[in-house]
């Protein structure tokens, strides 16, 4: 049966071909829609999972990463003494003006950094080292953002305005940006402070390590007693910024929606190719089940046909929606092609096509061997 | 009527009746009858006698109202769909007046997709439907598409994908109607090679020259047998024929 459905499938050229196109655009458009979203979940709390640590301490009210305020002095102490905490790194993470070559003004986002403590900051570096980072006034900045910035395509060396203060680009990163699409700059803590206005001593937030996770939620208690002081494990921060941008800002809804629109422009179009297939060749259809074929059988004529068109379609808008990776990027949203989405959009597709065969399968099902007579 | 040779079909009181929500349309009352192996039988009749339904309750394709049907001794209107269909698989083969080919198949793929369900692997009901196309005359066609072929050999490849299961009964519908008088002897030809001690060919048509070939006439008329005669079968209809 597998070669009578297939071979049926593609002698209709253009039937097949629409089909094809149905699949195919349906799966370009979940598989960019969920790895745009999987993109905007990895960038709305890249920083944070990269910085790490088990708990993170933050102004009261904070609601993401990019809206923290300035903790006072001294506020790491409060948590200093508990017996289960090994350090705590100060980050600053505050929004700053940058003035443009031509005098117009934008914003940035500054994060200063330790770099003697805690992982390497900033990661996927096209140009440069951290350690570049470490003298005053040296900043890295994403390659996405040279345009937004007024910077050449090699911006190692230029200078910026940015706080009032003359910055200087010594390293490139490759592929870092928040959900906001606003640059990110990293640069060391005092640099930071100095660009943000921020006293010696503060920062944004306290990434505190612990010698063991188990404590987190008793560290968290412990900090939480200060009524200024808001505390949260890594995972729970991030899950917080996630959703707030994500799904706070409706853009989760409206990829979510796409995708759905997708899914049900392909099952109009390969359900109805499906049902005219079925249709075109209920003769045939006819004679095989008087043939003694059974309506197993008669359903995997339809069956064969819809796993053809998800392995195809699913294969092109493969290509395609990895071409579209690099289109975006090079327009500096990240599309995300993780198993985990393809597995998504793989199953999206092949459920598509399933519920696009139902009607033709059961036509095929209550075809009368007696109509061959007819 | 009933042959030396035990029946292939054997019919008691077929009653057929179609209904809608409205109408009822009795199309058969009690026919009875019996097939023996050996013998080509033709049923002939009127538009809307009812032989058209007659044919497919013998092949097992729909339901008595009433009645029974038995082929090769087994009572198919009593069985579960599944079980019919089982039965046609291993002992019916059909041959349509408008050939019910695939388009999309070649010659040989319409004919081994019959050798499939019989449980062949596709090279080998490919390879067996090239040497059965072979036996009929179109070795050359194998890899030809229905829209290709004419009539003629569309039919002749209908009648090899019927054959090619050596079934026990081969049905056939008005399988010279859109023949002429030389393609549709060949037809004839290949359908009397098959009947033999175990195996019968039955067809519905409105051909009256068919009759020289046939053993046995079973005229339908209103839902019954108006008559059933022995047919002009000799080596002079052949001639005659040819």
């Amino acid at each position: 049966m597998r070669q009578v459905a297939l071979f049926s499938l593609v002698h209709d050229r253009t039937k097949f071909l629409s089909a094809l196109a149905g699949v195919t655009f349906a799966t370009l458009l979940v598989l960019a829609q969920v790895g745009l979203y999987q993109g905007f979940l990895d960038g709305s709390s890249a920083v944070i999972r990269r910085v790490g640590g088990d708990v993170w301490l933050m102004a009261r009210g904070t609601p993401v990463v990019e809206f923290g305020e300035a903790l006072s002095a001294g506020t790491g102490l409060s948590v200093l003494g508990h017996p289960c905490v090994a350090r705590v790194r100060p980050l600053v993470f505050a929004w700053a003006a940058m003035r443009r070559p031509s005098g117009a003004f934008d914003s940035v986002q500054v994060i200063g950094f330790d770099p003697r403590e805690g992982p390497v900051l900033p990661w996927s570096l096209r140009e440069g080292l951290p350690s570049d980072l470490a003298p005053p006034y040296r900043v890295a900045i994403d390659e996405s953002d040279l345009t937004k910035l007024g910077l050449s395509a090699h911006p190692v060396g230029a200078s910026l305005e940015v706080g009032g203060k003359r910055v200087h680009v010594a390293a490139v990163t490759s592929g870092i940006r928040g959900f906001t699409l606003q640059p990110y700059l990293f640069t060391n803590i005092e640099s930071a402070r100095r660009i943000v206005q921020m006293g010696d001593g503060r920062a944004t937030y306290l990434v505190v390590d612990l010698k063991d996770p188990e404590c987190a939620a008793d560290v968290v208690a412990e900090a939480e007693r200060r009524p200024d002081l808001e505390a949260r494990t890594t995972e729970a921060f991030a899950q917080r910024t996630e959703a707030y941008w994500v799904t706070g800002s409706g853009a989760g809804a409206i990829l979510g929606f796409s995708s759905l629109l997708g899914l049900v422009v392909g099952v109009v179009i390969v359900g109805q190719t499906l049902h005219s297939m079925t249709k075109d060749h209920q003769r045939e259809l006819a004679t095989l089940k008087a043939m003694g074929a059974s309506r197993r059988e008669l359903a995997s004529f339809v069956g064969w046909q819809a796993t053809l068109l998800a392995a195809l379609g699913g294969a092109v808008g493969t290509a395609l929606v990895v071409g579209l990776k690099h289109l975006l990027a090079s327009l500096g949203l990240k599309l995300v092609l993780s198993p985990a989405v393809l597995g998504i959009g793989y199953a999206s597709v092949i459920g598509m096509c399933a519920v696009a065969s139902i009607g033709s399968v059961r036509k095929v099902i209550a075809l009368e061997a007696a109509e061959v007579f007819k | 009527m009933t042959g030396a040779l035990p029946p292939v079909l054997r019919v008691s009181d077929l009653v057929k009746v179609y209904r809608t929500r409205s109408v009822v349309t009795p199309v058969l009352h009690g026919i009875s009858l019996e097939i023996p192996a050996g013998q080509l039988t033709l049923i002939m009749g009127p538009s809307g006698s009812g032989k058209t339904t007659l044919i497919s309750l013998l092949a097992g394709v729909l339901r008595p109202t009433s009645g029974s049907v038995e082929l090769c001794g087994v009572p198919i209107s009593d069985l579960p769909e599944a079980a019919v269909s089982r039965v046609r698989r291993e002992r019916v083969g059909f041959v349509f007046q408008s050939y019910n080919l695939f388009p999309a198949l070649t010659a040989r793929d319409n004919v081994a997709v019959a050798l499939q369900m019989k449980g062949h692997s596709w090279p080998e009901a490919r390879s067996e439907a090239a040497r059965v196309l072979e036996r009929v005359g179109l070795g050359a066609r194998l890899t030809h598409r229905p829209a290709d072929l004419s009539g003629g050999e569309k039919q002749r490849v209908a009648i090899a994908r019927a054959l090619c299961t050596r079934p026990t009964l081969v049905v056939g519908d008005e399988v010279t109607a859109a023949l002429d008088g030389h393609t549709a002897f060949e037809m004839i030809e290949l359908l009397r090679a098959h009947v033999g001690e175990r195996t019968a060919v039955l067809l519905v048509t409105h051909d009256r020259r068919l009759e020289r070939f046939a053993e046995r006439v079973i005229e339908i008329e209103d839902g019954r047998v108006g008559a059933d005669r022995a047919g002009e079968m000799s080596r002079e209809g052949w001639k005659a024929w040819s």
